[in-house]
């Protein structure tokens, strides 16, 4: 465990698992009922998509880009779980490999207009939203069942995925968080493909120089950012049992919270995966205690999390801001470019 | 006049063609469209939209976007909603409101040109603050019993079938466009998206400009809420959720340029009602206004991904342009 | 001359100006007087500190000694604002307008008068200078000439006593240079005092009244032009101990094989910024490419890289042809390149040494297959950081904390580590230090040794006379001259850098 806090996201990564540790006594402390393991583990659905999307979104973000499409993503996986189960007749398992492959297209199809048509991921990721989520609503609408009350009636199988115990104890949803954050971490900071990741983040260009296909880099990340929403989709589909045009709700901020949380540069260049893993949690942690030991609406959740972005991104740019570290930074290109 | 121009200048233009050929399209298909109320009506639900349009737009011009118009509205509208349902003066709620307005544009403001976060994250943060700020004063229970006189305003007409609100919404807009192209400081908005290092050599405060331009995209929001709670009558805890969305799509259909620089707010305003109309075209064109969301989305992706691509080709076609001058100068001298 | 000028009351006067940036000394004492009416001529090779010295003018740079008088008065510059209100206007080299807006409100904007007062002075002072610009045309129409225009006009309204001209003919076509002109003497003849920057020689001649020439940060000659011929410039240009005999650095070395088949090949290769170059490079071989910025060598290197677009020709590799392949394809024939331009396209600054040097191997299996090998990412950044002798801490160091010749070590051992046959290396030594710059010799050198060629693209000649078995010139996007080791001269190579035997070939 060690070696993971070894590196330039160290100090950064302490500070997350203090983090972690002051919530668990803030909200051990007001209601004990916080620290009931069980209770714990079984909340966790509420947030372990978050989790599971944030870790692939950071890496979007380390290439310099954004994704604020991958809620709809989540709703889109869903219904289409549903109605090509209950209304086209296939397998359970069938219906969601499909849902997963539209996802993935879905992702390649942002992800090409960002990387080779040069638009703002921003912007792109923006009409993905509408788009992907108006898809969601057309294809509730194939469906025999009223959009709003949802599809159920999965086999128990399915439902297993959410039900599930390991040990009787971390639900199935928590080992596939794990699962995907260890895949993530080794894709990331163990394999080529992620180094190919930051240094297309740091300077495209110069990746380029490198003999980098920057692009096909960049697409693959809006790929992955959107399978992990998928993966998310298919869990919370299990968890509540019923396919849901709507259920990715409003996830973009507490996702896009948790990779700048978790030490994710918005310009790209820089991030972790064990950051974001962390801050996920963080986050979850903060939507699951505040309700149940200061009785705050749910509701109102959005206020800290948005509190918390807003003070992670101004108290980062204090940090670089002061007058001496600006006239430092200014004055090396300086020196570079004078002699040209 | 250059091809340029003409290109530049059809940008809004083409807009609006576009909407006179969608309401067209849907006349043909369901002549019992194209009467005056359907048609006035399209403009008329537009207001809202079309006011948080032009303020997104000043952001949008300085190369930057604001995400919390949405719940910007949706909290002035709970407010002053819950001030005129307890019987407080209207235009104290007002007042109140527009200074809401003015508040979140000045901690936008501050945090993206002072700052320096990047405008979408920033924004997200406060839109998620002010969403939950707006919970706290709606509560579980609605902003529904304001006072019928409040919101008679909004089925008052003025001219023909548009409603007052609609007119004064267009005739601010028109007001605000002759201040952008005919005034000194007007044109520093467009000036700082489009080229930031002129801007500078020029001696135009890019900081401020652009703290104004979120400071007006505040008050527009506002008045967006002001009206919002007008028009509809109720304030729930959802109300303006995912309409800055809809207030970029308005701008980007107007056209007006994510990068920042090109555009007018009589584009966005057009734009406004575009958008506001195609739920509304689909229900004649027969179809569920479920709709709406992919087909904004195709409209809106198609639209930046053509503007992208454009430009690109452009900036390549400009750089070779003056790279090749270079060879052929030795030609022609050589030549003479 | 002096005389006359100390009579004249001086626009501008530079008074021993000294500006040093770290332990790189920039300018060393700098005198300078522009009166008006005056169009002054300021040449200088990369490095010698032009724009410095007009950054300072600016504003946008403070010195460190000496002084700056405005009309007798000593004045001190801040900032632009601060310049522009003391009636100085520089017209940068890439014309700064706002492509969207018309040509009235690009002049216009930043004014503080009514707007209808301001259009009639610019109307006036167009109809006085005899220029025809359609005022409502968008500047994103406009040529380059057209854009200076605008530029200069901003300048005029703003009463500008001084214009700087930053190299304004680089991206003209020979008509847009011919209008430009007229434009200067125009503005000449209304007693505007004019600095004008170039790399071209010829232009001195033409347009200028006086010359100045700078380099490595003093003015070496500087007077009427009339006292000056062609080569006394291009001597001026040349450091005081410059040997017009050939250099003999590579003696030690083993002599160039000709008899080999040449390890690249260009054949009539043509691109944007270049046109119909044909040269050839033996193994082993370091084969200088001479000219001024501009000249087209970073485009034909660039797109040898497979950067941009071939317009003809071919490129042979090894007796491959690998004309318009990708990078990464060109990377795995054989050939490698270090750009130019270090910060924008050789450096991931928030990226450790090891990341840096190890970049443009991960293509191939070198770093193994999947997973990233860091055993081998270690031992193929020690190799590159032992043999250059690379300062750092670490190979976890983050390369935007090395200075600028270890950064430019780190780029050229990103460049070597695919063990190419060729490498190309744009300006290897620029705005390094000069204990680096021995440093980078030396990589040369010993890449020679192993029978990896070089094209050394440089703008500092001594650096080719030193390094180069061969070297050929570029001006204006063609080869114009071809020197063997013997005739390597800095004298010849920057006569024909700065296009004067080109012209002459031309002329015959």
């Amino acid at each position: 465990m060690k070696k993971l806090f070894k590196g330039p996201n160290a100090g950064w990564n302490s500070f997350l698992v203090l983090l972690l540790v002051l919530e668990f006594v803030v909200f051990g402390s007001a209601n004990p009922k916080f620290l009931r393991i069980p209770l714990l583990m079984t909340a966790s659905n509420d947030f372990i998509s978050i989790c599971i999307i944030s870790i692939f979104v950071t890496m979007v973000m380390i290439t310099g880009g954004i994704d604020i499409q991958v809620s709809s993503i989540v709703g889109l996986t869903s219904i289409i779980i549903g109605v090509a189960w209950q209304d086209f007749g296939l397998n359970i398992w069938a219906a969601v490999a499909l849902a997963v492959f539209c996802a993935a297209l879905c992702g390649a199809l942002s992800g090409f207009f960002v990387a080779y048509c040069g638009v703002q991921a921003m912007v792109v990721t923006l009409g993905g939203s509408f788009l992907y989520s108006g898809l969601a609503l057309l294809v509730s609408s194939l469906s025999s069942t009223e959009a709003y009350k949802g599809i159920s009636g999965f086999p128990d199988a399915f439902k297993a995925i959410s039900k599930t115990k390991v040990f009787g104890v971390v639900p199935m949803q928590i080992i596939i968080f794990l699962l995907l954050a260890v895949f993530a971490w080794f894709l990331l900071h163990r394999t080529k493909y992620g180094r190919k990741i930051y240094l297309v983040g740091v300077n495209q260009t110069a990746a380029e120089y490198s003999g980098i296909n920057s692009r096909l880099i960049i697409m693959s990340t809006y790929i992955l950012a959107a399978v992990s929403a998928a993966v998310a989709g298919v869990v919370m589909t299990a968890y509540l049992g019923t396919s849901k045009s709507d259920i990715g709700g409003n996830l973009t901020m507490n996702i896009i919270t948790a990779c700048v949380l978790g030490g994710t540069l918005s310009t790209g260049g820089k991030g972790s995966i064990l950051g974001t893993a962390l801050a996920s949690i963080a986050i979850g942690l903060l939507r699951f205690g505040m309700p149940l030991c200061f009785k705050i609406n749910t509701q109102y959740l959005d206020i800290p999390i948005g509190v918390l972005l807003v003070v992670v991104v101004v108290g980062r740019a204090l940090v670089n801001m002061p007058s001496v570290q600006a006239k430092l930074g200014k004055l090396r290109p300086k020196k570079e470019k004078a002699g040209s | 006049m250059s091809v340029i121009k003409k290109v530049l200048k059809a940008r809004e233009v083409s807009s609006f063609c576009f909407l006179v050929a969608l309401f067209l399209i849907v006349g043909v298909i369901n002549p019992s469209f194209l009467k005056a109320e359907n048609v006035t009506a399209c403009f008329n639900t537009s207001v809202v939209y079309t006011l948080i349009a032009v303020g997104m737009a000043f952001a949008i011009f300085t190369g930057e976007i604001d995400v919390s118009v949405g719940s910007n509205l949706g909290f002035v509208a709970a407010v002053v909603g819950t001030m005129i349902q307890n019987g407080q003066n209207w235009f104290l709620a007002f007042g109140v409101g527009l200074v809401i307005g003015v508040i979140v544009g000045l901690i936008n403001g501050w945090g993206v040109a002072v700052m320096k976060v990047p405008s979408l994250i920033f924004t997200l943060g406060t839109n998620g603050i002010l969403r939950g700020l707006m919970y706290l004063t709606v509560g579980v229970q609605q902003v529904n019993q304001l006072p019928k006189s409040f919101k008679d305003i909004s089925s008052m007409t003025l001219i023909g079938n548009f409603s007052i609100y609609y007119c004064c919404a267009v005739l601010l807009t028109i007001v605000i466009h002759i201040l952008l192209t005919r005034t000194r400081k007007g044109r520093y908005f467009i000036a700082v998206g489009d080229n930031a290092g002129g801007a500078d050599l020029v001696g135009i405060p890019a900081t401020a400009t652009k703290i104004w331009a979120y400071v007006i995209c505040g008050v527009m929001a506002a008045l967006g809420g002001i009206i919002f709670a007008s028009r509809i009558g109720i304030v729930t805890s959802l109300s303006g959720n995912g309409y800055e969305m809809k207030a970029v799509a308005a701008c980007v259909l107007g056209g007006i340029s994510l990068s920042g620089g090109v555009g007018t707010v009589i584009g966005a305003a057009i734009g406004a009602v575009i958008m506001a109309s195609i739920s509304y075209l689909l229900v004649f064109m027969g179809f569920s206004s479920n709709y709406d969301n992919a087909i904004t989305g195709v409209i809106l992706m198609t639209i930046v991904v053509a503007d992208a691509l454009l430009q690109k080709r452009a900036a390549v076609k400009n750089r070779r342009a003056r790279l090749a001058a270079r060879t052929e100068k030795v030609t022609k001298e050589a030549a003479e | 001359m002096s005389e006359a000028k100390e009579k004249a009351p001086a626009l501008l006067s530079v008074r021993g100006i000294y500006k040093s940036f770290g332990l790189n000394q920039v300018l060393k004492g700098i005198d300078l007087d522009v009166v008006p009416g005056e169009v002054l001529a300021l040449i200088g090779g990369n490095g010698a500190g032009k724009s410095t010295l007009m950054k300072i003018i600016m504003g946008l740079y403070t010195h460190d000694k000496g002084e700056l008088l405005l009309h007798g008065e000593p004045v001190s510059v801040t900032n632009t604002a601060a310049a522009l209100a003391r009636g100085i206007y520089m017209v940068p080299q890439e014309p700064l307008l706002f492509p969207n807006m018309n040509v009235e409100e690009n002049v216009l904007i930043g004014f503080k008068q009514p707007k209808a007062e301001l259009h009639k002075e610019l109307v006036a002072v167009m109809e006085d200078v005899g220029w025809d610009l359609d005022l409502n045309r968008k500047a994103g129409g406009l040529s380059i000439a057209e854009q200076q225009m605008v530029e200069i006009l901003r300048g005029i309204l703003r009463h500008a006593q001084l214009l700087i001209l930053d190299e304004p003919t680089s991206a003209l076509t020979f008509d847009e240079v011919k209008s430009l002109f007229k434009v200067v003497r125009e503005l000449q003849e209304k007693g505007i005092g004019i600095i004008y920057i170039t790399h071209r020689l010829a232009e001195v001649f033409d347009i200028a009244t006086d010359v100045a020439i700078m380099r490595d940060g003093i003015i070496t000659i500087h007077g009427p032009v009339g006292q000056f011929t062609r080569e006394d410039l291009v001597k001026g240009l040349l450091p005081p101990d410059a040997e017009t005999e050939a250099h003999g650095a590579a003696e030690a070395a083993a002599p160039v094989d000709y008899s080999a088949a040449p390890v690249l090949e260009l054949e009539g290769f043509s691109g944007y910024g270049f046109t119909n170059v044909s040269l050839k490079v033996w193994p082993g071989e370091v084969l200088g490419v001479a000219g001024v910025v501009g000249a087209g060598r970073t485009e034909m290197a660039t797109t040898i890289f497979g950067m941009d677009k071939v317009l003809g020709g071919r490129v042979l590799l090894n007796g491959r042809d690998i004309t318009g392949k990708k990078t990464k394809q060109v990377i795995e024939a054989g050939l490698n390149y270090v750009p130019e331009d270090r910060h924008l396209n050789g450096l991931f600054k928030i990226c450790d040494v090891a990341a840096n040097t190890t970049s443009a191997t991960l293509y191939k299996g070198a770093l193994g297959k999947v997973f990233l090998s860091r055993k081998a990412e270690r031992e193929i950044t020690d190799k590159y950081v032992k043999s250059f002798r690379t300062k750092i801490t670490g190979q976890d160091q983050l390369l935007g904390s090395l200075s600028g010749g270890n950064q430019q070590k780190v780029v050229i051992g990103r460049s070597l580590a695919p063990e190419p046959k060729i490498v190309i290396l744009d300006e290897p030594t620029r705005g390094i230090d000069a204990a680096a710059r021995g440093d980078v010799y030396s990589i040369i050198h010993q890449l020679r040794e192993q029978g990896v060629s070089v094209l050394l693209i440089s703008s500092d000649m001594e650096e080719i006379v030193e390094l180069a078995d061969r070297a050929v010139t570029m001006y204006q996007g063609r080869i114009n001259a071809e020197f063997k080791k013997g005739d390597i001269n800095q004298d010849n190579l920057m006569a024909a850098a700065f296009g004067i035997a080109g012209e002459e070939e031309i002329g015959a």
